[in-house]
């Protein structure tokens, strides 16, 4: 299968060429998806699919554009590609419109990276209705329970690329993931909904579906009776699984694309210490295992740790070929894989009993940043921190700030890093932040 | 069939050329479609995808081998296209052709789903006994031939995006960039982007309906970055449509690009409004996106014949003041949200959520019509085949109340005016709902006094929907480029109001200590 993508890869660049290409970059790519949904003691709905798509980027006269499509037939795929090419021809030249130098692909690591779980791909019908009544069964246990959906989501995908230079390669990798939405009956016509959901490349490594149930329903029993806090400035602590959104806000402009254009705060930040001396986040794409472990990115560029921020002081950003060669920055990547954020001494309970009064943040709701000033506001949902202590749900709230700003004010870190996303991010704490509620 | 099929693609693929090669210009692509219609003057759809009827309804009954309530068959074409005008040149095009066939079985509220790529007999027969699976009965008997419904005219081109060069957007992209420079000298730098899309479905169901329509779409976007000494602050404005390439006037487009430096300029000057509950006017046309979050969302009857929305015991009850009308509506000509027919092959119309302040029907789908013994409202949408369909909104919008603008700004001491927006979310269970707005004013003492910028504002749908105190007669619908995300799947949207208060909703700021 793998040796058809190559192949497929290659036979799409070869057609770039013989349509008037200088250069193109092609990547073959393949995945089978299951899904099994089950509902309140029955199977709802289940999706079986396997979907292809063929993407190709060519370079001819000093111009270049990107294509793809799911039609692969072979009569259809020649006209596409030599349209591609025609279609280059009208635009504008750019210089830095180049493909990827062989100096950034030839020294690809080949460590085991691990992505492929055999027993994923073995997985049958029985196992994961087996898993959706377990899921289920749990997930019903309170008699506030007006629904629960429970779902189980796995499958492989495999890619290949080839391009006119000598790139030639393929990566392949398996992922399961189980999990439950819970709705209770609240106070009037209100529901309390919350879920839970766990996952990764290989079975083994997932907790049970017991487990899995019993938290999305315990999370959600901690919804009920939710009030609007307080308008405050306060300390905020963010828990491991909100904090990594909240990280991804933080880096969403920290990449050349954007500094390039004049839209990303990070723009003057490299080199300087921006942050607190908390704050250290490695990008690493060699985590065995990891959600987005990659031997090279989907330009080619080997893959290898790269500090984005040290002891608060900013040492790279997401950079790809096209926007360094223009904004004058050496290439590192230019899309993001594993990022882990560096462990503090303390755990959840001792965070909390150190803020000791302040609002716990469980999940964001909406909201927004600009990326050109870092100014960000964003709904949220959480407890108020009693005496150390996790203490009445509130919700309908906003925190409002600036992302630059509120990082300087990151005062402690966490020991428990959320394992079910590529940012691998423990509790945060925060001080004197803008809440606004009643 | 097949034969035919590989040849009339064949000459599409020069024919659907989006670009300027010489040879290809000056009308040829006219001549194309012209042949196509004369080859096939019954049902282009059958032959663009390789099909006939035969091969349809054999298929079908594969897909219902096992038995079904609803089945369908649903065929797609789309050609997207992108172009991106980034420091002065346009140096990157991109595009994206998705092919393919989604098989749905439905049994009581179960779904078997199922899609294939690859267009020939065996690849849909095994997709059909894939998604049959779900199914433990016997045969029913499926459909010898199927009846075409007629086409739909909510957005009627007389030429194809497929038609259109780069030659023809390249200038338009640039025109809209010199604009902007013009407009002011503080503003350094101008990107626009670009898209354009021909999509055609096709779906037969299991009672025999044939459905196929033409779905045209395009959207403009600038972005400006403007400098003031150090500081630096970007703003953008876009505009979407199920349009033809005609539609981009210079004055329509100048309009969009006035409206983003505008927005950018003012945000030199724009502050953080103070923390916590205020009364809040909406402007008219993008607030919409109240009606979107706050109640839309709630209304689709997925959520509720699963009892896991706030609406789902409120049918007939009193939500809003009698001046409150809340309609969603897919059959307003060329709009972003407008379709002929939903993904489930069923005519799309228009549904009162809200009838003089009584919360009045919910967006159903097959399934949840079924479930309610209502005749679905036509709002079964999916993103692509890929995926199957579900109740969503199209055009959902606040018909005009009996006050005026000047009248709510005179109504408030102190509070907000919100009027353009970037995203917003809603929690169906508990209500509570957001939107994140990027430009707006403070409202002293009934006038309008400084700019405020980058707030989120939450609040709970049954709540605000209460709250709506006064509402304008200068209802207007957004131009913008909406796109909704539910479960996964994205689709375009449509928004608009009058301009509205609301007494009271928490506004993100800053604390005054």
């Amino acid at each position: 299968m793998s040796v058809e993508l190559k192949e497929r890869a290659a036979e799409a660049v070869e057609l770039a060429k013989k349509a008037g290409a200088e250069d193109a970059w092609s990547n073959a790519s393949q995945s089978r998806d299951v899904q099994f949904e089950y509902r309140d003691g029955s199977l709802e709905k289940v999706k079986d699919t396997t979907s292809q798509n063929l993407g190709i980027r060519i370079y001819a006269g000093g111009r270049y554009s990107s294509h793809s499509t799911t039609d692969l037939s072979p009569d259809r795929l020649q006209g596409f590609i030599t349209e591609a090419v025609a279609i280059t021809g009208a635009l504008e030249p750019d210089e830095y419109r180049r493909i990827t130098p062989e100096s950034l692909f030839t020294d690809r690591p080949t460590d085991d990276l691990d992505l492929v779980d055999a027993n994923v791909q073995a997985l049958d019908r029985e196992q994961r209705i087996a898993w959706c009544r377990a899921l289920d069964e749990v997930a019903h246990q309170n008699e506030r329970v007006i629904s629960a959906t429970s779902g189980v989501y796995d499958g492989t995908q495999r890619s290949a690329s080839a391009s006119s230079n000598g790139f030639l390669d393929e990566q392949q990798s398996t992922y399961c993931w189980f999990g439950a939405e819970v709705t209770l009956r609240d106070r009037g016509d209100k529901r309390a909904e919350d879920a839970f959901y766990a996952g990764g490349a290989h079975v083994v490594d997932l907790p049970g579906p017991e487990e899995v149930g019993t938290i999305a329903l315990e999370r959600t029993l901690s919804r009920l009776d939710s009030e609007k806090g307080p308008t405050v400035k306060a300390p905020m602590v963010v828990d491991a699984r909100a904090a990594a959104s909240l990280l991804g806000r933080l880096l969403g402009s920290a990449n050349a694309r954007s500094v390039q254009q004049g839209r990303s705060f990070w723009a003057p930040l490299l080199g300087e210490e921006a942050f607190s001396k908390k704050l250290t986040i490695i990008d690493d794409p060699l985590i065995k295992r990891g959600l987005s472990s990659r031997h090279y990115d989907n330009e080619g560029i080997s893959s290898r740790a790269l500090p984005i921020v040290e002891n608060g002081i900013v040492r790279n950003i997401y950079v790809d070929t096209y926007y360094g060669r223009k904004g004058d920055m050496s290439p590192t990547t230019g899309s993001p894989s594993n990022r882990v954020v560096k462990l503090g001494g303390y755990s959840r309970e001792q965070l909390l009993g150190e803020v000791g009064t302040g609002v716990y943040v469980t999940s964001w709701l909406g909201g927004n940043a600009d990326s050109t000033t870092g100014d960000f506001s964003l709904g949220l949902r959480g407890h108020m921190i009693e005496d150390g202590k996790i203490g009445r749900p509130v919700g309908e709230m906003n925190v409002t700030g600036n992302l630059r700003d509120l990082f300087t004010r990151l005062e402690l870190v966490g020991n428990d890093p959320y394992p079910y996303s590529s940012t691998l991010a423990p509790s945060l704490v925060f001080a004197d932040v803008d809440f606004s509620g009643t | 069939m097949t034969m035919k099929r590989r040849e009339f693609l064949g000459r599409m693929a020069a024919g659907s050329a989006v670009l300027s090669m010489p040879a290809f210009l000056s009308g040829c692509g006219i001549q194309q479609a012209t042949a196509i219609a004369d080859q096939t003057p019954e049902n282009p759809f059958m032959d663009w995808f390789g099909v006939d009827e035969a091969t349809t309804a054999r298929v079908m009954a594969e897909l219902t081998a096992r038995g079904a309530d609803a089945a369908d068959l649903y065929f797609q074409h789309s050609r997207t296209n992108f172009l991106t005008l980034e420091d002065g040149i346009v140096s990157s095009a991109s595009s994206t052709i998705e092919q393919g066939v989604g098989l749905r079985v439905v049994v009581g509220d179960q779904t078997g789903y199922a899609f294939t790529e690859d267009l020939t007999l065996p690849s849909m027969l095994a997709a059909a006994r894939t998604a049959a699976a779900i199914a433990s009965g016997s045969q029913v008997v499926p459909p010898q031939s199927f009846n075409a419904a007629g086409a739909g005219d909510l957005y009627k081109t007389t030429v194809p995006w497929s038609d259109v060069g780069i030659d023809q957007k390249l200038p338009l992209m640039k025109f809209v960039e010199a604009k902007a420079k013009s407009l002011d000298e503080s503003v350094d730098k101008v990107a626009v982007y670009w898209a354009d899309q021909d999509q055609r479905v096709m779906i037969a169901t299991l009672d025999g309906k044939l459905v196929t329509d033409h779905r045209p779409m395009t959207r403009v976007t600038v972005t400006v970055t403007a400098k003031k000494g150090d500081e630096v602050q970007s703003g953008f404005s876009n505009i979407a449509a199920r349009e033809e390439f005609g539609w981009y006037s210079e004055e329509r487009l100048t309009t969009m690009v006035r409206e983003a430096v505008e927005r950018t300029m003012v945000l030199f000057d724009a502050r953080r409004p103070p923390a916590g509950e205020m009364p809040v006017i909406l402007a008219s046309g993008a607030s919409g996106i109240l009606l979107h979050e706050a109640i839309g969302h709630g209304m689709e009857a997925d959520f509720n014949r699963k009892g896991v929305s706030i609406y789902s015991d409120m049918i007939g009850k009193k939500v809003a003041e009698p001046f409150v009308t809340v309609v969603d509506q897919a059959t307003i000509p060329r709009e972003r949200g407008a379709l002929n027919y939903d993904d489930e092959g069923n005519k799309a119309g228009r549904t009162v959520l809200v009838r003089d302040g009584i919360l009045e029907s919910y967006l159903h789908d097959g399934i949840s019509a079924n479930q309610y013994a209502l005749k679905p409202t036509g709002s079964g949408r999916r993103q692509s085949y890929k995926y199957a369909p579900m109740p969503r909104m199209s055009c959902t919008f606040m018909e005009d109340g009996p006050h005026t603008k000047d009248e709510i700004i005179a109504a408030v001491d102190r509070g907000i005016i919100c009027e353009t927006y970037t995203n917003g979310q809603v929690q169906i269970g508990a209500g509570d709902y957001t939107f994140y707005v990027k430009n707006g004013w403070l409202v002293e003492n009934g006038k309008v006094t400084a700019p405020i910028k980058d707030v989120n504002i939450i609040g709970n749908g049954p709540e605000s929907l209460k709250r709506i105190t006064m509402v304008a007669n200068d209802a207007r619908l957004d131009t913008g480029g909406w796109t909704c995300g539910k479960n996964g799947q994205s689709v375009p949207v449509s928004q608009g109001i009058p301009t509205v208060l609301v007494s009271k909703m928490t506004v993100g700021g800053e604390n005054v200590s």
